[in-house]
Formats: C-alpha cells, structure tokens, sequence
C-alpha cells in the first residue's frame, strides 16, 4: 500500500490552489464546503426516521458492535457540534440525541 | 512585579491568581471585592465607558451586553457591533483581560506576563485569538495550557497525590476530558476530549424553557417577549439550578412584562436530572473516548477529579462514582482551581509532558496493492496524543505526469473518512515541468507547546520547499498592524 498526495481540490476535479481557508468554513459552493459537508448533507437528502436508522443499529447486531458504532458517530458528530456552520451544528446535535437514545435503550440510562 | 501570574479566561467566569512567595497560588480579587469576574462587558451609550463582571451581567441592555465571547474565539467572521464600531472576539476578550490586569496589579504588583488557559480542544484560531487578546490587553502570553492540564497541576499541588489522573472539567460553556500522570513534581498528560457546547449554560437553557413551559400552562401567556425579558428568566433558573445542587425541590414564582400574571414554578432534583439526562449521557461518551484514546479501563484510574461549577450537581458526581467505582474528588473550589494551577503552570512548565490535542495531516490517495482500489483518506502525520513540541514527517508520492504544483491541504481530526476531519490550510510549492509522476514528497509537520501547528513540504528531487504557519482570514481576524493599532486604543479606554 502506498499514498499518493492528493490534494482536495485535485482529488474534486478542482482548480489552483486557494488560501488557506477558515477552519470548517470554506465559501459556499467551494470544494472544501463539499467535503466539509458531506457527511450530514448526506443524511439530509433522505432523512431516516428513527434514531435506529440514523445511527445505522439494526435489529440483530450484537451489542458490542452497536457500542462501537455508536462511540464511532459520537466521535464524528461530537467534533461536527463545534462547527462553525449553524446548520452542521443543528444536523450534528440532532445526530448526538438519536445516540444518547439508542445508547439508552439498548444499554440503560446512566 | 507579579511574576507567575495564570489567568482562567472563562466563558462566563474569568479569574486572575498568582504565585506567593511561598509557592502557593491565590486568587486575586477585581476592584469590586469579587474573586471572580463575571466574562461579560457592557457598552455604555451615556458615558464612554465599558463595564466588566457582575455590574455589566446585572443592569445593562441586552444589545449592548456581550455574554459568553468565548464560544466565538474560533469565528473569523463573528463582529460585534456597538454604535456603528464592530468589536472582534478577541477585542472583546481583551475588555475582560484589561480588567483583570488593571484592578489585579494592585493588589499584587504590575502584570506583565502571564499564562492564560483554554478549552483543550480549542482550535488554532481560538488559541491565537486569546494570545492576540491578551496583547491588546498589554500581557505577553508566555504560554496557553489547557484548561484540565492547569486543574490538575492545582490538584496535585495540593493534595500531594500521585498515579492516573482523569479530570472531569465541566464549566459554563465546556466540558473537557483528561486523563494525565503525576510522578512526584512531573506530570504527563496522556489525553484530551473536549465539547465544545455543552456546559452549564445549556442546562440553564433547559430549565429556561421548563419555565416557560409552566408559565404559558399556568397563564396561557409567553414567558418573555424581549431578550431583556429573557434575560432575567434565565438568571432566575441559573439561580434555581444552583439551589438544587443542594436541596431536592425549589420553589419560584416567576411572571413576564406583560401583566399577564403569576406562575408558581416547582421543580424538583430529580426532574432536573431527567431534564439534563441527554447532556449528561453525552458527557459519559465523551469520558469513554478520552479512555480508549489512552487506551484505558476505568479501573486503570486512581483519582477522578471534578472541575468546573457544573460539576457541583450531584448527578454528575453519582455518574462518575458509578462508572470507576470511586467518589470523585472536588479540585479545592471547583470555580478557581483552572486560574490556581494556571500560576502554578508558569513557574512549573518545564516539568509537565502535554501532548498533541489533535491529528494533523493531509489528504492522500491511498491505492492498495491488493484490492487495486484507491480511495481519499485522512492521511495523519501527527497522530492525537503525541507528546509536544513534535515534529513529523510523512512522504508521499505525486499523482500525475508533468505536474507543476504540489498542494497539500492541511487537515485536524482523527477520522480516515475526509468528510469528518477539518481542512485547516493548504500549501502549495511550485515544483520544475517535465517530470513523470511518482515523485517524492516529503511533508512534515511541527506542533509547539502551545498547540500551534506548522507544515513543510519538501519536493526531494528539487529540493525546492515551502514552510507555512496555519494563518486565518476573515473579517474578525486581525493583521498585526491592526492589532496593533487596536491595542493602543484599547489601552486608552475607560474599564471598570
């Protein structure tokens, strides 16, 4: 395995390099936007109705794995709730409430 | 002279102490007799003055009293505006500075220089714009510690304690993780996990809107109509959450400006706990992932130790006790233990191993030989947990025939996935023509010890290279000149 540098505006097909850009705050539309963005974007386009579906527990998983996963989004949505994005913000807190309830359902409140 | 002096620049507690002779710290007390002052400024519109603390919490206007600036030292684009003049995060934050410094020099000697702490996960910005704000406050900041990283010193000082140390630092606005390792005088932090939105002002938040959930029931009518209004509510729930760290039920009466009459509010503890119950879960997750990233137990820790006034509601401290099995330790007064330890730090610093609060790295395709497959990854030079300053370097290989420039974006986060990480900066290094792909580069990045980050990129066979520190543009970011400029006027301005 090796690893080619691969910069986010090449890797998107994009042009010349730009300045740095703010933290989690590119110009809307721009390819850092994109990248930014596309976790919750994603699960915007079709929102899930349950917090099972958000945070992707299916019924038969075993209990450790639905530990892991949701320590996983945890630590996703965690660093997302300090965006300076409102809206990223709104999605990633929306996210941490579907966590806090499944961790409650299937392993109790604390 | 004062000549280790540690600031807690809090978001809505701020605290200035220094070091006696004696070599033990104290707290110094503003002009107004208070050993903390309230992180909140009011602009005057009748005289040309700006009040800090408790004066400006208590009667000023709401749209000329700034609340909470902290949470917006990472926004290059946040500007307050007063009287047509917009005032930047950080200018802000030098009103509450300028204050500690001015009635704190009396009492202990001139301040110059000074350590200030931050929320461990405070990015590059939110660091920077501290240390700009202290300038214009007229302060050299001789280093930033984190925020537990200074509980701990203090704790440790005082209770003379040694082994795995995990700090539970829930504040106004933050909660922070660390998990450290005291060995007589020497201290070794070997984690950090914070959050940056969730404190005791989102519980006050929750109990604001229980009140008014109970007024609109018993009168039919809004709590508030106006952030004055709002304001004054929320004072009274902060007040109501405080009394039932004590007792198990609370009584208040509450109305709004309207004459639309009288609620009775009763609240219990324990439907204050189910209330902030979500929250508190959130806290428990962040405490499991400073624990795997230390790859720890629970049984693994000696001492847990609470810091922060939000770690006075007994649940948070039965939560805990729950999940290591012991009783949390208080941190001597949860409220002044960060700017204790911070003085404690200015004169101890050489003696405590911090560590990378973050991963840096860059964005790579990664092509595995196996699968053929290629995919963008979050290619980490400096892992999370590194001890700092470090320095690191990672080499990677061009993507294209004839390419005449390497850019390298620089990105914060631990994820592998691009979309969960933040792209803090790019460099780009003009590189000779006509040259197959495959080329090696080699990218290093160095991280100092107060969590700053820098990057190199070396192209190997021109030897040609680039250097550049994460800088930020925005119209609530500063130019030195500007900066400079600010500081002077800020140093004329009437604060009390």
């Amino acid at each position: 395995m090796f690893k080619i540098l691969k910069s986010l505006s090449k890797s998107l097909g994009g042009g010349k390099a730009a300045e740095a850009p703010p933290p989690s705050k590119a110009k809307a539309g721009s390819l850092l936007d994109k990248v930014n963005k596309g976790a919750p974007a994603a699960a915007q386009v079709e929102p899930p109705k349950s917090a099972e579906e958000l945070c992707g527990i299916t019924p038969k998983m075993p209990k450790d794995e639905i530990k892991a996963q949701l320590k996983l989004l945890f630590r996703r949505y965690n660093r997302s709730a300090s965006s300076l994005d409102a809206k990223l913000r709104g999605e990633a807190d929306q996210m941490l409430d579907a966590i806090v309830e499944m961790r409650e359902k299937h392993f109790g409140e604390i | 002279m004062a000549e280790y002096v540690g600031i807690d620049l809090g978001t809505t507690l701020s605290g200035l102490a220094y070091l006696k002779p004696d070599g033990n710290p104290e707290i110094v007390p503003n002009a107004d007799g208070e050993r903390l002052t309230h992180s909140v400024v009011f602009f005057d519109s009748h005289e040309d003055v700006k009040l800090v603390g408790s004066a400006a919490r208590d009667g000023g206007e709401p749209d000329r009293t700034i609340f909470q600036i902290k949470r917006f030292m990472d926004d290059p684009e946040h500007l307050v505006e007063i009287d047509g003049k917009k005032w930047t995060p950080a200018e802000i934050s030098a009103l509450i500075l300028s204050k500690l410094k001015r009635d704190c020099s009396k009492i202990c000697g001139d301040i110059t220089e000074v350590v200030i702490t931050v929320p461990a996960n405070f990015n590059e910005l939110a660091r920077k714009s501290t240390i700009a704000a202290a300038e214009m406050a007229g302060m050299k900041v001789k280093r930033l510690v984190n925020e537990p990283t200074a509980a701990a010193v203090y704790y440790t000082h005082s209770q003379g304690v040694k082994g795995r140390i995990l700090v539970f630092d829930l504040g106004g606005g933050t909660l922070d993780t660390t998990i450290l390792e005291v060995e007589g005088d020497n201290i070794k932090i070997l984690t950090s996990e914070g959050a940056r939105h969730l404190g005791g002002s989102n519980f006050d938040d929750i109990l604001l809107e229980a009140y008014a959930e109970q007024y609109k029931k018993q009168t039919g009518a809004a709590l508030y109509s106006d952030e004055r209004h709002r304001r004054r509510v929320l004072q009274a729930t902060e007040d109501a959450k405080k009394m039932l760290s004590k007792l198990q039920r609370v009584n208040d009466t509450v109305a709004n400006d309207q004459n639309s009459g009288i609620a009775r509010i009763d609240l219990s503890r324990e439907h204050f706990e189910k209330l902030i119950r979500g929250m508190l879960t959130r806290t428990v997750f962040l405490v499991e992932q400073a624990l795997d990233s230390a790859k720890l137990k629970t049984s693994d820790i000696d001492h847990v130790v609470l810091v922060g006034g939000s770690t006075r509601i007994p649940k948070v401290k039965s939560m805990l006790e729950k999940m290591f099995g012991k009783v949390p330790k208080s941190c001597g007064n949860v409220d002044e233990c960060v700017a204790l330890g911070a003085a404690l730090f200015a004169k101890k610093s050489a003696r405590i191993q911090e560590v990378c609060n973050a991963s840096y790295g860059t964005l790579a395709m990664v092509y595995n030989a196996k699968t053929k497959e290629e995919k963008l990854m979050n290619s980490i030079v400096i892992p999370k947990n590194t001890p700092i300053p470090c320095s690191r370097t990672q080499v990677y290989q061009t993507s294209e025939d004839n390419e005449r420039v390497i850019e390298v974006d620089i990105t914060q986060g631990e994820d592998e996935d691009a979309k969960f990480v933040d792209v803090i900066g790019r460099l780009t290094l003009d590189v000779p023509p006509n040259r197959p792909k495959g080329c090696e580069v080699a990218v290093t990045f160095s991280y100092d010890e107060n969590q700053r980050v820098r990057a190199l990129v070396v192209d190997k066979q021109s030897g040609r290279s680039k250097e550049v520190a994460v800088t930020y543009k925005g119209a609530g970011v500063l130019s030195d000149e500007e900066l400079k400029r600010r500081s002077h006027h800020l140093r004329a301005m009437r604060i009390e």
